[in-house]
């Protein structure tokens, strides 16, 4: 290889690396240039006092308060309906399946993660017409539904992140206590799931990121561009990524455009938040692991 | 018959009797016929070079190589348990009640992330024991046992990690021992210590042989030197 | 007791992992159920291969899946050499601080919300690509593909990175020993023995290009035509499903999504299969 070449590959990698950080940065440096003079507390609560919007007495009408709420309720709805589901079935894929069993429900959860979350959404809504039709005319699309499909979303994420953190434990600490005489389930319960917690958390807090950025699963299973803040389960409601792609197509008014930079920037802020927590937490675990012979 | 005794030893003594044990690990044969006797309450240690199974060995006694993938095993292990000489592979015999009277010693000492205290009283509350009281008394003598209670115990409550690597074998020791195990299984306990946190295990075990029947792989002919009662040397395989 | 307990144990932890399998085929069963009135009589070919003109009756999502096509394939072409550039930076010819900056940057940026690159795309790229080529409104598969790839290049420097690292440190040193320089270390000895991570890298991304909604949704425009050209304005199968679900289900033109989601379920099973493919290759 003559010396053009090599100089040639360097120049075009260092302009690569410079071209991805150089368009990263524009997306957000563009957006802290527009939004950045609306990000206030009236952006999110308008002219209602913040305390009043939180304690849910009076509604904020012009402010993205209804919105974080409705994507609040809806991350806590499908983390919580999604968790014991994939940390069973994560710790069965890890500790228990099998032979022919693993092969195939390890094939099919690698489907279910890659299922683009638009026919997740689809699945969702189909779910709710087919409730509408034959059980209950009662039932749209409402946070109930996205709530679930969500928990569809992010439910092999789950499963993944169980499976892996148990499978990666050394095996020295998976035979220890059976060496003790602790029985296969006792070793689960006190050796090895709290050994593998941190990578378990971690997983978790990036499927919450997952689901309050996910906007085609909302999109179609009852997210709404005005609801206030969700009454019920059954209701439709706002959600801040909804909101930005409403925004997007919808605006009328210069205000209403700052307000969609506004709600980027809280966004983005939010998964950026998570995404460093995941981080810290799968840090605590390498430094617990140099400490633990 | 690849191993050698270098005593004698009469039937009335055994505690385990292994018969043409065969292992294969990952369809490579580890150990081949192997037949031996281990007599009660003494101290017996397996020399060899590496690879030639010794470890392996170990885990057929208490049946963790089951936990291993890709093994296999033939063959036949008894251990004598109140006077009665008992097939350890057979179905009707309880694997956990194998494990909690067959304790087991791992070359790098491996106690939980928990404190010191709940380590030791860990296999207690695999077995289900409540009573705090019983459980505590158990956790001292266990300690006392592993020449570890005079240093710990102020800090009982305190991570097991924060030990030193001499004294975490020895908590690793105690916890073998709260069971109060009739065989004590030690693969190779001092490999990952300096000599002197050696030294002290090496007294331990000498006096450990009037509770159990030790068996220890060893790389260091001096240690057997000092403590072994028997030698069996695993050859290298043909 | 102890053993009731085990089975009752391992029966729980079974029947969630059960569960989900049964909700990947569940959404399979759907789409089919669903979209079969489209389909009945033969006519799935004439679907997946006819025009577009409800007017007419005509329900074929042929211009879709050509749009999908278009913005999946360019996204990948334009994401591969950049992931490529960034990856080689990463793992050999950037000074471990700069490296180390590059790496965690580029970890934080699979966690930007899809919905903000599409977003600033419509409001920076779209008019800069409207200037740019004097044509049309800027809305097209150009802006499109060029926000994907930058969506999917983090995803994809990551797997070529992890690749790269995997190379065994004695042929590296192989190649130290030999007088190699970084570039030739990287272009002789890396790239060769990180080919399967490559492969699956580029399958991963093509996969999550195929299945994004928003990006094409709020970048391309939405046009229900056979793309000529890259400035051309088309709608994916994923924005058709988000647009026409809208109108009312019982429609012809409302059983069309189903179709599109079963093809999208397709084009996910093929990039799975093709993943464990690549995958077993290299493993034996």
């Amino acid at each position: 290889m003559n010396r053009l070449w090599e100089t040639l590959i360097k120049a075009f990698s260092w302009a690569c690396g410079i071209i991805l950080l150089g368009a990263i940065s524009c997306i957000i440096g563009y957006l802290f240039m527009k939004g950045a003079g609306v990000i206030r507390l009236d952006l999110i609560f308008g002219d209602t006092p913040p305390l009043d919007a939180i304690l849910l007495k009076r509604q904020v009408l012009d402010g993205l308060f209804p919105a974080m709420a409705g994507t609040f309720f809806l991350v806590c709805f499908s983390v919580f309906t999604a968790l014991p589901l994939g940390l069973a079935a994560g710790i069965y894929m890890s500790e228990y399946a099998g032979g022919s069993i693993r092969r195939v429900f390890s094939f099919s959860f690698d489907i279910l993660a890659g299922i683009p979350s638009i026919v997740i959404g689809l699945f969702g809504f189909s779910i709710a017409v087919f409730l509408h039709r034959h059980f209950s005319d009662r039932i749209f699309p409402c946070l109930l539904i996205s709530g679930l499909s969500l928990a569809f979303l992010v439910l092999p994420y789950i499963i993944r992140t169980t499976q892996l953190s148990l499978e990666t434990l050394p095996a020295r600490t998976r035979l220890t206590a059976l060496a003790l005489g602790a029985t296969r389930f006792q070793n689960i319960r006190y050796v090895l799931v709290p050994q593998s917690l941190s990578g378990i958390l971690s997983g978790v807090v990036l499927a919450v990121g997952r689901c309050a950025e996910d906007t085609a699963v909302i999109m179609l299973t009852g997210a709404v561009a005005m609801a206030g803040v969700p009454q019920s389960l059954l209701s439709s409601y706002e959600a801040l990524p909804f909101y930005i792609y409403y925004i997007s197509s919808q605006y009328t008014n210069p205000h209403e455009l700052a307000t969609g930079y506004g709600a980027s920037i809280i966004l983005l802020g939010i998964c950026t938040f998570l995404f460093l927590a995941a981080f810290m937490i799968q840090k605590g675990l390498a430094r617990r692991a140099l400490y633990y012979p | 018959m690849p191993c050698t005794t270098h005593e004698t030893m009469k039937e009335n003594h055994i505690k385990i009797k292994v018969r043409s044990l065969d292992f294969w690990y990952q369809n490579r044969q580890i150990l081949e016929h192997v037949s031996l006797d281990f007599t009660r309450h003494t101290i017996t240690a397996i020399v060899g070079p590496s690879g030639t199974g010794k470890s392996t060995f170990l885990t057929t006694l208490n049946r963790l190589w089951e936990n291993i993938p890709d093994a296999q095993m033939k063959g036949r292990v008894e251990i004598e348990f109140d006077g009665t000489f008992r097939d350890i592979y057979a179905r009707s015999f309880s694997l956990t009640q194998l494990r909690r009277s067959v304790g087991m010693v791992f070359q790098t000492p491996n106690p939980l992330s928990m404190s010191i205290y709940k380590n030791v009283a860990f296999p207690l509350k695999l077995a289900g024991y409540k009573n705090r009281k019983e459980v505590g008394n158990k956790v001292e003598k266990a300690l006392k046992q592993a020449y570890l209670w005079e240093e710990v115990k102020d800090r009982l409550h305190e991570k097991a990690s924060c030990l030193s690597g001499g004294q975490q074998q020895r908590l690793c020791i105690a916890r073998a021992l709260i069971l109060e195990p009739e065989v004590l299984l030690l693969d190779e306990p001092t490999s990952s210590l300096d000599q002197n946190a050696g030294r002290i295990i090496e007294t331990l075990l000498l006096d450990l042989r009037e509770r159990c029947t030790i068996i220890i792989v060893s790389h260091y002919l001096d240690q057997v030197g000092r403590i072994a009662d028997t030698v069996m040397e695993f050859p290298l395989k043909s | 007791m102890n053993r009731q307990f085990e089975k009752t144990a391992e029966m729980v932890l079974f029947l969630p992992a059960l569960l989900s399998v049964i909700l990947t085929l569940a959404i399979f069963v759907f789409m089919l159920v669903f979209g079969l009135p489209l389909m009945k009589g033969g006519r799935f070919f004439e679907l997946i291969t006819g025009s577009w003109s409800p007017g007419h009756g005509m329900y074929g999502i042929q211009p879709m899946i050509m749009g999908t096509m278009a913005i999946a394939s360019l996204s990948v072409f334009f994401a591969f050499p950049l992931s490529m550039g960034c990856a080689s930076l990463i793992s050999v010819l950037a000074p471990r601080g700069f490296s180390t900056f590059l790496r965690h940057t580029v970890r934080l940026m699979t966690g930007v919300p899809t919905v903000i690159y599409g977003f600033v795309g419509i409001f920076l790229l779209v008019p800069i690509i409207r200037e740019l080529f004097q044509n049309g409104s800027g809305f097209c598969i150009l802006s499109a593909s060029l926000m994907l790839a930058l969506l999917i290049s983090p995803t994809m420097i990551l797997v070529f990175m992890e690749s790269f690292d995997r190379v065994p440190k004695s042929y590296l040193d192989a190649a130290d020993a030999l007088g190699g320089t970084p570039v030739q270390k990287l272009v002789y000895v890396i790239i060769p023995q990180a080919r399967q991570g490559i492969w699956m890298g580029v399958i991963l991304s093509m996969g999550r290009s195929l299945g994004d909604t928003l990006i094409a949704l709020m970048l391309a425009g939405n046009a229900i035509a056979t793309p000529g050209s890259v400035l051309d304005s088309v709608r994916t199968l994923t924005a058709h499903i988000a647009l026409v679900i809208a109108s009312d289900y019982e429609s012809l033109e409302f059983k069309s999504v189903f179709a599109c989601g079963l093809i999208l379920y397709g084009f996910n099973a093929l990039i799975i299969v093709m993943l464990r493919y690549v995958e077993s290759k290299g493993t034996q």
